[in-house]
């Protein structure tokens, strides 16, 4: 407090006190903003609770009344123990600890206007606990939970549909199951029993990965390991690209043209199979080479280094290291084998035949006779449809659990 | 076309006799030989040769072409699909890409990047994949083979008990010397070391050099370094490039304390680079 003040005339500079109750306690007058800064300097640190703020301000000659808004806001922490400052442009900035050096900060600061504050001014500097978070910090916060919970909803969007169809089928499907309905063969259809269709998929999907499971990884391993980047390898890459996304009606209107017409195989199991295993072959090449490419350079021309040949490379080296992702891509392949039926429908599926099969006969298959019982034959409880659909679905997840636990199984050993 | 591998104790006493070209008093040589990346001309008309059984060192600025002088002993260089080499790099006399087998030559040029590199497999085999590669399967062999790398490259007290331990899992210096210790396990004729020490710490790196003066009786080392006191400390001769050009060869006492080009006086000096 300075005594020397003459009374009549008004004090230039105040520093005042906010209470939590939002009452405004002058603490002191000032001649200069020098002076201001030194009286806030002093006062008492750790003494019970600090004021919500501190207000600096500059009053008028005749009236102490100030503008509703600070001029800039400031926020330090009174006790001492750490805490931030403000820039203008709100950011935060250094932390100012304790109100010397939020005083000492405020005087070696340079106001783009002298004096630092206009007539009926004021700078507000606010307690702050050290570590609370700012508004930056802040903002962080909100859009890393926002961005949490969208991806959570689009999960969940996902989820629930296939569960709920899941939940769907299998209450659906529920009085037919049973044993003999999977084992056991009707002599009609109609009363279920889906053994012969079940038995035509699994030689389906056999026989044509038999032929396209090797013709694909090898012709991976070229593209991946022998093949040099030029326009020729580039446009295989794209063929291959391009045919794993073909629809698979058209897989099967070659495979007719192909295989069923002009290699004179007629519908039979192994023009479906052939068929099939078209459909497949270009994602098993594209698979083989993504597992391939997962296999760091620097590996292979460390064994290039040391003279192995590129043979010796893939052998000792790249295969071990890339196998069970290989396997992974062509276990894949077999539930969309078991799953399609456009490819088979003219290729080689029946509606109803019996065993054996033959490779030159056609055969049944599960997605075929879903096809057919649900719209072809009339009569056909709607248990015997679900309960199909069902043995079917079962059968895709158990092959794509296979897949994902062996690619759980690859991660964990991984080596690099 | 498989070397029948010298018996493991590391008996090089002698050079092995000559490649293609047969025996020759430079065991390597450049002739006038010329690298592009692409638009990029890394190395420009350089003839150089190497002298046999002594450390040569490779100095200069970055990007002055040390590494792809080396890249180009082995063929490593064949790896960059950017890469056209022009004119001759003769190893024992015989051109690498006209007369020697790409394998065998590289069989007998060991090569260390500074990027160190475990394979993903054991620290055993690590050691053993050349070898076995170059036929060598008896068992017995191997862990002498393999012991006597590890321990040439210093990593043997550190592995010896952990030898199926993942190369990929090594600390980086560790990595860095199974690395040399894998350009070891042929026995090679020509040892390049490319910045080898960068990851390994400097009492390590001491012991190392005092391995590499011993080998040196064994065969031609040819390192390429960023520390100068390092080629001062080892090397017979040093070489300075500098963007891509020879600017000086000599014995190395007398390239650092009487150097014929003022820029390496600068390089060597610390003034320049
Ligand atoms: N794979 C590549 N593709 C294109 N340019 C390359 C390649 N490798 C090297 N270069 C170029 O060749 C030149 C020489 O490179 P090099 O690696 O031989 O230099 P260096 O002397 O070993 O340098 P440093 O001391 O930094 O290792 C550089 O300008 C570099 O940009
Ligand atoms: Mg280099």
């Amino acid at each position: 407090m300075r005594d020397d003040v003459p009374n009549n005339t008004p004090p230039k500079y105040l520093l005042a006190a906010e209470t939590a109750e939002g009452a405004v306690i002058t603490l002191g007058s000032a001649d200069s903003w020098e002076e201001l800064l030194d009286l806030l300097a002093g006062q008492p640190e750790n003494d019970g609770v600090p004021p919500m703020a501190y207000r600096l301000i500059r009053t008028a000659e005749t009236e102490a009344a100030v503008k509703k808004k600070p001029r800039r806001e400031y926020f330090a922490n009174f006790r001492g123990a750490g805490g931030a400052g403000r820039e203008d442009d709100g950011t935060e900035s250094a932390p100012w600890w304790g109100l010397d050096h939020a005083a000492a900060n405020l005087a070696a600061r340079r106001f783009d206007d002298l004096p630092p504050l206009a007539v009926r001014e004021w700078i507000r500097i606010r307690h702050k606990e050290p570590f609370t978070p700012g508004a930056l910090e802040r903002r962080k916060r909100i859009k890393e939970a926002v961005a949490e919970y969208v991806f959570l909803a689009m999960t969940a969007a996902l989820v629930i549909p296939i569960v709920a169809i899941l939940a769907y089928l299998v209450v659906k499907a529920w009085p037919a199951l049973s044993f003999s309905f999977i084992f056991q063969n009707s002599e009609d259809s109609q009363a279920g029993g889906i053994w012969a269709p079940l038995v035509g998929t699994f030689f389906l999907v056999w026989i044509s990965l038999i032929i396209s499971a090797p013709i694909g990884v090898l012709a991976g391993v070229y593209l991946n390991e022998y093949a040099r980047d030029n326009w020729f390898t580039r446009l295989i890459n794209l063929a291959v690209v391009n045919l794993a996304g073909v629809p698979s009606i058209v897989h099967a209107l070659f495979g007719v043209g192909a295989f069923v017409l002009a290699a004179g195989m007629g519908q039979s199991l192994l023009a479906a199979s052939c068929t099939v295993a078209i459909m497949t072959l270009p994602v098993i090449i594209a698979s083989t080479r993504e597992a391939l490419a997962a296999v760091p350079m620097a590996f292979r021309e460390a064994c290039w280094n040391l003279g192995a040949t590129r043979w010796q490379t893939i052998r000792t080296l790249v295969l071990p290291n890339s196998i069970s992702g290989i396997l992974t891509g062509v276990i894949l392949q077999v539930s969309r084998a078991a799953g399609e039926t456009a490819p088979i429908l003219f290729t080689g599926a029946a509606l109803f035949t019996s065993f054996p099969y033959h490779l030159d006969q056609p055969f049944m298959a599960l997605s075929m006779h879903l096809y057919a019982i649900c719209t072809q034959l009339q009569g056909v409880s709607d248990s015997v449809q679900y309960g199909t659909a069902v043995v079917l679905i079962g059968l895709v997840l158990a092959v794509n659990g296979l897949s994902i636990g062996l690619r759980v199984y690859l991660r964990s050993r991984k080596k690099w | 076309m498989v070397n029948p591998i010298p018996p493991p104790e590391l008996d090089l006493q002698t050079p092995r006799d000559g490649g293609p070209g047969g025996s020759v008093s430079s065991h390597v040589a450049f002739r006038n030989l010329t690298v592009r990346y692409g638009t990029k001309t890394a190395l420009d008309g350089v003839n150089l040769e190497i002298p046999r059984q002594s450390i040569f060192a490779v100095i200069g600025p970055a990007n002055s072409g040390k590494t792809t002088l080396l890249k180009c002993i082995n063929r490593t260089i064949d790896f960059i699909s950017s890469a056209r080499v022009s004119g001759e790099i003769l190893v024992d006399g015989g051109d690498v890409y006209r007369q020697w087998n790409v394998y065998e030559l590289r069989r007998r040029v060991g090569m260390v990047f500074p990027l160190p590199v475990g394979l993903p497999m054991s620290v055993y085999n690590n050691v053993a994949y050349a070898p076995r590669r170059a036929g060598l399967h008896n068992r017995r062999e191997l862990d002498a083979l393999v012991e006597s790398c590890l321990r040439r490259a210093m990593l043997w007290d550190e592995v010896q008990d952990r030898l199926d331990l993942l190369g990929t899992r090594l600390s980086g210096g560790q990595q860095q010397r199974l690395t040399l210790a894998r350009a070891l396990s042929l026995r090679p004729d020509i040892l390049c070391l490319d910045e080898f020490s960068i990851a390994i710490d400097p009492v390590t790196t001491m012991r190392i050099e005092d391995i590499l003066r011993e080998l040196k009786s064994r065969m031609t080392i040819v390192l390429v370094t960023n520390l100068v006191q390092q080629a001062r400390r080892l090397a017979d001769y040093t070489a300075f490039f500098s963007a891509g050009r020879l600017v000086e060869v000599g014995p190395t006492e007398k390239l650092f304390t009487r150097p014929e080009q003022q820029l390496t006086e600068r390089y060597i000096n610390g003034d320049y680079g």
